[in-house]
């Protein structure tokens, strides 16, 4: 979470325009009309509140990612670009989704960003499906590529119902993930084989409705709990109740609060998860 | 072909084993154990012990016990807190040789679970040269239908397969979209048209589902091989590869939009003339003698005439009774 504007920090052209210059990545484009339009949802009272949560939002680049996953690849041991000085049989593989879906999305980044584009890198990549027969052992690798984890539920069920039986000869196991909670990251190593990997770990901080929080009050916490009741009345504060502020260049994850990412009648969130 | 016996582990010998070095097979599917009869089996087990040996073999790059057969009395074990467990120990099986205990042990998983199985026959079938529903159900302990469904899965690419693999229960296709599509997406007929391509089609019929466009249920697929496959009986390709295409690319045709009045006539006109063929040789079989008493027969017999000479004084057709 980024450190908002003071509170009655005026909400003016200048401060429209650097949001939609911080946001401009984003997948459904954010203007300068679209955030008028989202913050018009609030009261006037609220306004301020609104504007400083906007502030807040962690927003990670395309760029960014590239550069995470980089460096990600690069402190993995036993990693190298040259398959002579590499330890053992290496397969990347997306953890979710599927063809046009996230996980492809951070396959086809995570290659760009490590220079295996290219058809000579393919072998290195492939699917879910693939990895039972790929008969990885002890001494190979599999890194399971993904976005986010926000609670580690999805992670800890997937490894029992589905990874787990897939690889049976027991090879090392890394989720790479571009951002995790610290709680998700901690369960994931406790009850599962992988080694999570999150190139941005989010602390307890990072919920916006925890005490640790320090850059809203509880009255604002509670204000924007209550728009958080009419973007999402099952999840107020996001799935997990992980209360994030953090949206990536392809997509809002759904432990993000809703008041930023809802689409219903009654609101009409800033950053979109779907068309 | 293999019959199993080949597959089945040598066995060394049966000892104790402490509960803290025995985990449960990677192979072994995935299944809720129903907490009833594992309370019965604890109480048991805290009466009298472990009587059965469970079946092990030592994993030598894990440096720990696998559990072959045994996972509920190891769990019971665990919850009573024994030190040890009596096992009787096996070589450590093949790949091969694992899936295939794994399998005749184990009761099937639930649907969304079978990519997992089918993937597991995947190897086998290629480990042993063998496709053949009925030797791979027999080798296995699988029902046949489950094997065939297994390879209908496999017939599909891996985009598709990782579809079923998803951890997100919000992506995640379930096995029985794909099962039932396989029909339709590999008829004959349907393959023959120029247009046509397995994995555009798959694609849209996808995005349909999702969005409910026409398609309620996985099962309408069947109803979309019926309309194909009556269509193609009463000669009517031409008819259905212009509604299928239509139906095809645009979802505001339904299924209803395949139905062609003239072959939907010609099939029921098969199954009825089916069943009247049906009813004459059992017909032929009733000895009024031995029938005499059975009024509900002889009344309904009288109806069946009635109706019969109305329908055919209608059609205009000459009633030699």
């Amino acid at each position: 979470m980024r450190e908002p504007r003071p509170p009655g920090t005026p909400i003016n052209m200048q401060r429209m325009r650097d949001w939609a210059t911080e946001f401009a990545g984003y997948r459904i484009n954010v203007t300068e009309n679209r955030i008028d339009r989202w913050l018009n949802q609030f009261e006037d009272d609220h306004q301020d509140v609104a504007a400083r949560l906007l502030d807040s939002v962690q927003f990670v680049s395309s760029e960014q990612m590239a550069a995470l996953f980089r460096d990600a690849l690069r402190s993995l041991g036993g990693w190298s670009l040259d398959e002579d000085e590499r330890e053992g049989s290496w397969l990347f593989v997306p953890f979710t989704g599927s063809s046009g879906e996230s996980g492809d999305v951070m396959i086809q980044r995570f290659r760009h960003a490590n220079n295996m584009a290219g058809k000579g890198y393919s072998g290195l990549f492939g699917y879910r499906a693939d990895l039972l027969r790929s008969r990885l052992g002890p001494d190979d690798t599999v890194v399971l590529v993904d976005d986010f984890s926000g609670t580690g539920d999805q992670a800890c069920d997937s490894w029992e119902m589905i990874f787990d039986e897939l690889l049976p000869e027991r090879p090392r196991v890394v989720l790479l993930l571009v951002a995790a909670s610290a709680r998700a990251v901690e369960r994931i190593a406790s009850e599962t084989d992988m080694e999570p990997h999150a190139c941005i770990t989010l602390g307890e901080g990072a919920n916006l409705f925890s005490e640790a929080c320090p850059y809203f009050a509880d009255e604002e916490k509670e204000i924007l709990r209550r728009y958080g009741e009419i973007a999402d009345p099952q999840y107020p504060v996001g799935r997990g109740d992980c209360g994030l502020v953090v949206v990536f260049a392809h997509t809002c994850p759904n432990n993000t609060i809703p008041i930023l990412h809802a689409r219903r009648d009654e609101w009409e969130g800033l950053f979109r998860r779907y068309d | 072909m293999a019959t199993g016996k080949e597959f089945a582990p040598r066995a060394i010998g049966v000892k104790e084993v402490s509960v803290s070095e025995l985990q449960p097979n990677p192979h072994n599917p995935r299944m809720l154990f129903d907490r009833e009869p594992l309370r019965v089996l604890l109480e048991s087990v805290d009466r009298v012990g472990i009587l059965v040996p469970l079946t092990v073999y030592y994993d030598r790059r894990a440096e720990h016990y696998v559990i072959l057969d045994g996972q509920r009395r190891w769990m019971v074990a665990r919850e009573l807190e024994l030190p040890t467990v009596p096992v009787n120990e096996v070589a450590e099986p093949t790949l091969v040789q694992n899936i295939v205990t794994m399998f005749q042990i184990h009761k099937l998983r639930e649907d969304w679970e079978l990519m997992p199985t089918a993937l597991k026959l995947e190897l086998l079938m290629e480990e042993l040269q063998e496709r053949n529903e009925r030797k791979l159900a027999a080798l296995t302990g699988l029902d046949r239908a489950v094997v065939g469904r297994c390879k209908k899965l496999l017939n599909f690419p891996r985009r598709y397969q990782d579809m079923m693999l998803d951890p997100d229960p919000e992506k995640r296709v379930k096995a029985d979209f794909f099962i039932e599509l396989y029909a339709v997406r590999n008829d004959r007929l349907v393959n023959s048209f120029k247009w046509f391509e397995r994995d555009e089609f798959t694609d849209k019929m996808l995005e349909r589902y999702e969005k409910r466009a026409g398609l309620r249920s996985v099962t309408d697929f069947r109803v979309v091989k019926q309309h194909i496959t009556n269509a193609r009986r009463a000669g009517k390709k031409k008819q259905i590869e212009t509604r299928f295409r239509q139906f095809t690319d645009d979802e505001s045709f339904g299924i209803d939009h395949l139905a062609i009045q003239s072959a939907e006539v010609d099939a029921h006109t098969r199954q009825l003339t089916s069943e009247i063929e049906q009813l004459i040789a059992g017909l032929r079989e009733v000895d009024p003698d031995e029938f005499y008493g059975e009024e509900a027969l002889w009344d309904g017999l009288e109806n069946l005439l009635k109706v019969v000479v109305s329908k055919l004084k209608k059609a205009g057709r000459r009633i030699n009774v």
